[in-house]
């Protein structure tokens, strides 16, 4: 939507108002000490008062999960919906109001378990959102059984001696749909990668798939205990149209240029690898977006000219 | 046999696994997680020689349980609230598949809004989807409902899947002591899964559940759905004669609690009922001839039982823990109709009560009495109500009064309240 456009539908750029962080919500979420969703939700509010997001114009959609309790942690719109339920949801409303940026918060559990068939159709339908998947490997809510993305032989209460399978991959899932149109990787223990991550998949038009690598101190700390503390675990996807973060390559040294435009390379380096990758694998604008096709409501020039006068109306003196 | 403080849920584990459950597709839910977290602990510790997959979905868990049933095998699972609206479109179709198997349902009440409590509008969505369905009020009834209904489901006469339920916290995660039988008594009560008709075999194909066009062959599969879940009232009292006969428990499809010499009688099921006995118990002391008529079978509709459980009283207070929208309470409906005509029939007062988990006090039962008595004399039904006290209702306006200061000073329109 074009700037003129969004003034006129009242979203204000002579807006004067201004946020700070706490305008974009100040309660103590619940969440326990130590987990990750904190790091996100800061890195959220950052984002927004950076872009001074206008929180009317924002809305926040959850499923069911931890990290579903985002929406009520943020002074914008929010709908926390049903358990794997969040992208159709997001899709009725950025179908029925394209002027709304929206974000999803998914776990897991939400996006690669019982919401996984949406995830693949929303994938390819690159309507223009931004995902953010917290992926803490464990269903955490319910309290320690085995996700889709626990990794092979790690025990939990319902697997004690350890989930048989190779965990699930969601970048390379994500990767091989058709149309997909941005696919990041970062860690909520990497604070200034995860802001800059987030940004970027904001910025982006179509359908941002973020996977964040989050603590849950809980139930998996040990996955996560050394990674979080070793930055040469880490592997850095550098690129000028990926994610740069001025000084990071001082700790995070370990660094491999990857054009975010390179598909194929972007899959083989999604696969598994001796260290984590944290950047941006897939970045392509120009594929279709469907809200674009198909946006709602369509309105004849007509009845765009009488919405243009009631408009007016209200400033007529 | 012994002695165990167990909650709920773990007794629910626990009938699965005298069972000799072979299959446990599982996905977690709260209040029902403990169940399946209990059987993947005893499985894995080569306690229980099964075989527990955990899904991506209630969806896929019910098609698995029902798919799995239908190659022979004995299956339980478990699940909960949206769990179970989740999966019931194959609620349904399993039970077309006449699949038997059990599956505990830890009721929680449903969204939206969402809550983690309990009342009985999840296990109500399942009431005419062929599931028949047994209701437990104490830990040592989930084990004892769940293998009766093994022995039920498997009934050549009935062969339909069973939902065995209890009240998720108030019966899930209340450890009570539970009497656990010795397994070799459970072997001679349930003995190995009869497949019947079904099973997988190369040189003996046979059709299940096939699609079938015009309403002739639907309308004899469904009515003999229907017949095979009457059925059911019969081969229950048979069953649970054995059942006592072996292990010294008396189950009937209705309880009477005190009910001898009752004028009045409370009808409700699941552990809520627990405390209208405790209520029977301080109006027996305080003089007044009350008792408890609580279903345990929920379907098939044990009318006839009910019939002669009540018909006879002066009063009857149905207390629902559940609503049906723009009708009421569903158990008062489904006793009207059994009572329907019948000579000496109670007058009925409809409560609606325990939503969401809420508690039902002891001076409501006794209010409930009074107005059952009142309409007993009258003999006019009372209006159905809803048990809501006047604190509540006054910190009800107290949240829609900050709500609209709320929506007040960010300039959004109120509703008035």
């Amino acid at each position: 939507m074009s700037d003129q456009l969004r003034s006129f539908f009242g979203c204000g750029l002579d807006d004067e108002r201004t946020f700070d962080l706490d305008d974009y919500g100040d309660v103590v979420p619940r969440w326990c000490s130590g987990c990750g969703d904190h790091g996100v939700l800061n890195s959220v509010k950052r984002l927004m008062r950076d872009e001074q997001l206008l929180p009317e114009r924002t809305v926040f959609v959850s499923g069911i999960g931890c990290s579903s309790r985002f929406p009520h942690y943020l002074n914008t719109y929010g709908f926390h919906g049903i358990h794997g339920r969040a992208l159709p949801v997001a899709t009725g409303i950025k179908l029925s109001r394209p002027d709304l940026h929206v974000f999803v918060v998914m776990g897991d559990g939400d996006c690669c378990s019982i919401g996984a068939g949406h995830w693949l159709h929303a994938t390819r339908y690159n309507i223009d959102m931004t995902v953010l998947m917290l992926d803490n490997a464990i269903y955490g809510l319910t309290k320690n059984q085995t996700s889709p993305t626990t990794p092979m032989g790690y025990a939990t209460n319902t697997q004690p001696k350890g989930s048989f399978l190779p965990a699930l991959n969601p970048i390379t899932t994500t990767l091989g749909v058709t149309n997909v149109s941005f696919v990041a990787q970062t860690a909520d223990w990497v604070p200034a990668h995860l802001l800059a991550t987030i940004r970027a998949a904001y910025r982006h038009s179509g359908f941002s798939f973020v996977r964040i690598l989050q603590r849950c101190p809980k139930f998996t700390a040990p996955l996560f205990a050394e990674q979080a503390r070793t930055p040469d675990l880490h592997e850095m996807l550098i690129h000028p149209n990926g994610v740069t973060v001025p000084g990071l390559d001082k700790i995070y040294k370990r660094s491999l240029e990857h054009d975010p435009a390179d598909i194929d390379r972007a899959r083989a380096l999604s696969e598994e690898s001796e260290r984590v990758r944290l950047g941006v694998f897939y970045r392509n604008e120009s594929q279709p977006r469907y809200d674009d096709i198909r946006h709602l409501p369509t309105h004849t020039a007509a009845q765009n000219i009488e919405r243009l006068n009631v408009e007016l109306d209200r400033y007529a003196v | 046999m012994s002695r165990m403080l167990v909650t709920g849920n773990a007794a629910a584990a626990w009938g699965a696994r005298l069972a000799r459950a072979d299959y446990v597709p599982a996905f977690p839910i709260t209040p029902q997680t403990e169940i399946i977290e209990t059987l993947g602990g005893w499985i894995e510790a080569g306690e229980l020689d099964a075989r527990m997959v955990t899904l991506d979905s209630e969806h896929s868990m019910l098609t698995a349980a029902g798919a799995a049933a239908a190659t022979g095998v004995r299956v339980f699972t478990a699940t909960s609230s949206q769990g179970l609206l989740y999966a019931m479109e194959m609620i349904y179709t399993v039970a077309g598949w006449r699949a038997p198997f059990v599956l505990a349902n830890v009721s929680r009440a449903l969204a939206a809004p969402i809550t983690l409590e309990p009342d009985h509008n999840d296990v109500l969505a399942a009431r005419d989807s062929g599931f028949l369905q047994l209701h437990a009020a104490t830990c040592q009834e989930v084990l004892d409902l769940t293998l009766l209904a093994y022995r039920l489901s498997e009934d050549e006469g009935v062969r339909l899947p069973i939902i065995v339920n209890l009240d998720g916290f108030y019966l899930s995660f209340t450890r009570e002591p539970v009497q656990i039988p010795e397994p070799s008594a459970v072997d001679a009560f349930l003995p190995a899964f009869d497949p019947g008709g079904l099973g997988f075999s190369a040189s003996r194909p046979v059709s299940q559940a096939v699609a079938v066009l015009g309403g002739g062959p639907y309308s004899y599969f469904r009515y003999e759905m229907h017949e095979a879940a009457r059925n059911a009232l019969a081969v229950f009292d048979q069953v649970a004669a054995d059942f006592g006969d072996r292990f010294g428990r008396h189950y009937s499809p209705v309880e009477s609690y005190r009910c001898d010499d009752a004028e009045i009688a409370f009808v409700m099921m699941g552990s809520f009922a627990t405390k209208a006995k405790d209520a029977v118990d301080q109006l027996r002391d305080a003089g007044q001839a009350v008792g408890l008529v609580r279903p345990r079978m929920l379907r098939p509709f044990p009318d006839q039982a009910l019939r002669d459980a009540l018909v006879g009283r002066r009063g009857v207070a149905v207390i629902d823990q559940n609503l049906s929208m723009g009708l009421g309470g569903v158990l008062h409906t489904e006793l009207s109709a059994a009572l329907c005509g019948v000579p000496n029939a109670p007058v009925l007062a409809s409560f609606v009560g325990g939503l969401g988990g809420r508690d039902i006090g002891a001076s409501e039962f006794f209010a409930m009495v009074d107005v059952a008595r009142e309409a007993a004399r009258s003999g006019m039904p009372p209006v159905p109500r809803l048990l809501y006290t006047r604190s509540e209702l006054r910190e009800m306006r107290k949240l829609q009064g900050i709500a609209a200061a709320e929506r007040a000073a960010a300039g959004q329109p109120g509703d008035g309240a």
